[in-house]
């Protein structure tokens, strides 16, 4: 009976999570304008150091050292600090996944020749790519960023994989529309 | 014979910056805050008198630009414990009161201004956060430095 109480109350806790994460994701998308960067200069800055980035915010050197200086408040706050950076990165990357997808759909709509099979694909990675965020934004919460270095690091390879598949398929699709839309 | 490859202005002009003004910065935490320090707050624009006479103003503006840009991705990607020593060394070279230093940069915190325009929000964020970080380690050796003695 306990076990039955307890899942679900771990459903519950998940799905609050999940609920905080969507509404944070929504927060962010409306705050991205302060900074200034186009989508463009954001999405190569992403590119750019991203990955040593994702390894040094998960990293577990950095939080050995805060251990290694036996002070709970110190330790306390640089758990505060990397969660609220990690689950920062975690809405960025969301956001940039739904970014690629919005300009695929955009450059598909112009297209002439879609292939079902390879739309399909792009959207299930799309999927794919969303729930490994929103999982992850619960993880963080619950466990801590350091544990999750290899997660992290999973999804923003899949994420930089997939916007870089999207582009050279936007080029190929453009190279065989030479005369495409826009020419009355 | 030998081909001769000329360089860029931009790309002399940031070897010249290298050379001449940022090898005698002894911390990249100095050098990031040097370089944030010839961006003018209102425009953006960078401007460094002797670069813009040997180059010219739009040639120094990109050079500083793109040393800015690099130095702040190589403090932002420091471990906890480089980032640290590297503070300390900024702190020793300011010859100000450490005490003063701490309590100012905790409380002001002047080095967001060495973050670039056009850069990734995560990362702003996590260099913002390791720096508070790398103070609080600062500050908890100098009051157990003072508990000893």
């Amino acid at each position: 009976m306990i076990g039955v109480w307890g899942a679900l109350a771990g459903a519950i806790v998940l799905l609050l999570v999940l609920l905080a994460w969507a509404r944070a994701e929504a927060s962010s998308k409306d705050s991205r304008s302060d900074w200034g960067a186009s989508d463009q200069e954001q999405g190569e800055s992403v590119e750019s150091c991203s990955l040593k980035i994702v390894s040094q915010l998960f990293s577990a050197p950095d939080s050995k050292f805060i251990s290694g200086l036996e002070s709970p408040g110190l330790e306390n706050l640089f758990r505060r600090e990397r969660t609220a950076v990690a689950l920062h990165w975690v809405q960025e990357t969301s956001a940039t996944i739904s970014r690629i997808l919005q300009r695929h759909l955009e450059a598909s709509r112009l297209s002439s020749d879609l292939e079902i099979a390879m739309e399909a694909r792009i959207l299930l990675q799309y999927v794919r790519l969303k729930l490994n965020c929103g999982i992850l934004f619960a993880l963080i919460h619950l466990l801590g960023p350091q544990r999750l270095a290899g997660a992290a690091l999973h999804t923003e390879r899949l994420t930089q994989r997939i916007g870089e598949a999207l582009r050279e398929f936007q080029s190929a699709a453009q190279l065989r529309e030479p005369d495409g839309a826009g020419t009355p | 014979m030998k081909a001769m490859v000329k360089p860029l202005p931009v790309q002399e002009a940031y070897e010249d910056l290298l050379q001449r003004s940022l090898s005698r910065i002894p911390c990249d935490l100095g050098r990031l805050l040097y370089l944030a320090s010839t961006r003018d707050y209102n425009t953006g624009n960078y401007h460094h008198d002797g670069l813009a006479d040997r180059f010219s103003l739009k040639v120094a503006r990109s050079a500083l630009e793109i040393a800015h840009r690099q130095a702040f991705c190589k403090v932002a990607v420091l471990s906890l414990e480089d980032l640290v020593r590297d503070l300390a060394t900024y702190l020793q070279c300011s010859r100000e009161n450490p005490e003063e230093f701490l309590r100012t940069w905790q409380r002001l915190e002047p080095y967001r201004i060495a973050i670039p325009m056009e850069v990734n929000p995560t990362v702003a964020r996590l260099f913002a956060s390791n720096v508070r970080l790398a103070l609080a380690v600062l500050r908890l050796r100098r009051e157990s430095d003072h508990s000893d003695r």
